[in-house]
């Protein structure tokens, strides 16, 4: 598989501390493009609550930072310690933390101090990692350790905190003195032997949510957090938009469709209209899902295509979903959730505007001229790079 | 009568008619008189591609056979249909 086709998915899905509204376990993301880099770092902060996430932030935000510069690995994890506040109960500063910093194709290298030891999965298979462990004059209980390994295609890279490790302490049967590395290993190896594709979103949720069940009456008695490093070939996703700029690129525009190696969105009337008539395949629309597709036009099916909807509504609705952090009150429109649900399945999204200018529209005061399109577009494609880590093209047809 | 092909109406959930009130005529099927039951056969569509003409009225839009029905309701679309039978074709 060529460098390029390998597309590098980071998930982290994690649960609070029963009762805290903050999680005392920090992530962080950085895809390096430029460099072919991508950089991961997970934190847990001691004890739960606004103070873990403070210390968990602060240390992920440093580790990234150092990370990013090649600061030397020692001086990084002593800087990280020297700048923690000290807590007042236990009287020590402390967070922990795994840094992964990739290099696709070459040596990527793994720095760890006092998480759960990272799992490196080939084929399902945990492959062995050979560690070395340093050691701070300044902070002599505290243990360093630095691997590297050569992650190919299809490797996932798998850390968690101690709410995973340690889920179902105390609890009978053979993890009595928790779930620990070995159990949930096994889960996990069964987890892909089930499902060989399963991706890094899917697969940490899964980890996160079999550790709580094995907790007293299925509670976060730490936080629980579960990050997933998934190398894999990339998922595509194309989606169309507007009608091309002269009428005699209709054909071309349809065979991007006809031609496309990956899932594809129409959003737009006129642009289901054109493909439609191109490539000879009916848009079927089932009247009968208006009264439940909530606020905006139904989904429409085509052979061939995995979604078609109407254009600016959707798109916009779509757009303020994703950036929204928290969901929007009014429930989810149906199309807006199939929508949503396939750019968070995909890892390279193709968004294609069709710049033809709308002929003088009866009411002018509709949304739907052309610039309002390309704006949306843009948004679009911002929220998908910045907040999903999608690779995201955007091109004018 | 017995083989009378069925007239088929499309409602637009294009932009333009959607906004402008053709999701209300997603109960139609329902309210259709007995007498035009089993003689409609009633679908959404895309875009009708005439909201960019002022020559067609104003949207929401509806396509009953070839025709182009404009402000549709599901009045006026009944309305439209019952001339259509009573003209004894399926389409005009
Ligand atoms: S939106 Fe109905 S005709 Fe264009």
């Amino acid at each position: 598989m060529a460098e390029n086709d390998v597309f590098v998915e980071m998930e982290c899905f994690q649960l609070c501390h029963d009762g805290e509204e903050v999680c005392g376990d920090d992530f962080l993301f950085e895809r390096l493009e430029g460099e072919n880099r991508h950089l991961a770092v997970l934190s847990d902060g001691l004890g739960s609550g606004i103070k873990a996430n403070l210390l968990a932030c602060m240390t992920t935000t440093m580790a990234l930072e150092f990370i990013r510069s090649d600061m030397d690995v020692m001086l990084s994890a002593e800087t990280i310690m020297d700048t923690l506040p000290v807590c007042e109960v236990r009287k020590i500063s402390y967070a922990t933390f795994t840094v992964f910093d990739l290099q696709i194709g070459g040596k990527s290298r793994i720095i760890e101090m006092d998480n759960p030891p990272f799992i490196h999965l080939r084929n399902g298979k945990d492959l062995k990692v050979s560690r070395q462990a340093m050691t701070s004059e300044r902070w002599p209980d505290r243990r360093v350790q630095l691997s590297e390994i050569y992650a190919v295609a299809g490797d996932r890279l798998i850390v968690f905190s101690d709410g995973v490790a340690q889920a179902g302490l105390g609890q009978p049967g053979k993890y009595k003195f928790g779930w620990r590395r070995e159990g949930a290993l096994e889960f996990i190896q069964e987890t892909i032997a089930a499902d060989p594709a399963i991706s890094a979103r899917d697969l940490s949720q899964k980890v996160v949510y079999a550790a709580r069940s094995r907790n007293k009456d299925n509670r976060c008695i730490d936080d629980i957090s579960c990050m997933v490093i998934y190398l894999r070939k990339p998922r595509k996703l194309l989606l169309l938009t507007g009608p091309p700029f002269r009428a005699e690129s209709d054909a071309a525009y349809a065979d991007l469709v006809r031609n496309f190696d990956g899932k594809v969105i129409l959003s737009g009337g006129t642009t289901a209209n054109i493909v439609s008539r191109e490539l000879q395949r009916p848009i079927d629309v089932d009247m009968k899902l208006v009264m439940k597709a909530g606020s905006l036009p139904p989904p429409a099916r085509m052979q061939g295509v995995d979604l078609v909807t109407e254009g600016i509504l959707t798109l916009t609705d779509v757009t303020q979903r994703l950036e929204a952090d928290t969901p929007l009150d009014t429930p989810v429109p149906l199309v807006s959730k199939e929508m949503i649900e396939l750019f968070r399945q995909s890892d390279e999204i193709e968004l294609v505007v069709g710049t033809k200018v709308n002929e003088a529209h009866q009411d002018p005061s509709l949304p739907v001229d052309l610039e309002i399109r390309r704006n949306i577009v843009r948004r679009l494609k911002n929220v998908l790079e910045t907040k999903y880590r999608k690779r995201v093209l955007m091109r004018f047809f | 009568m017995s083989d009378v092909k069925k007239i088929k109406v499309e409602i637009c959930l294009g932009t333009t008619c959607y906004v402008l009130g053709s999701f209300r005529l997603s109960s139609l099927e329902e309210q259709l008189p007995p007498n035009l039951k089993d003689r409609v056969e009633v679908v959404g569509c895309a875009c009708l591609e005439v909201c960019h003409d002022r020559n067609y009225g104003n949207a929401p839009f509806v396509r009953i056979g070839e025709r182009i029905v404009d402000n549709a309701t599901v009045e006026k679309v009944i309305e439209v249909l019952q001339e259509m039978v009573a003209a004894g074709g399926s389409n005009e």
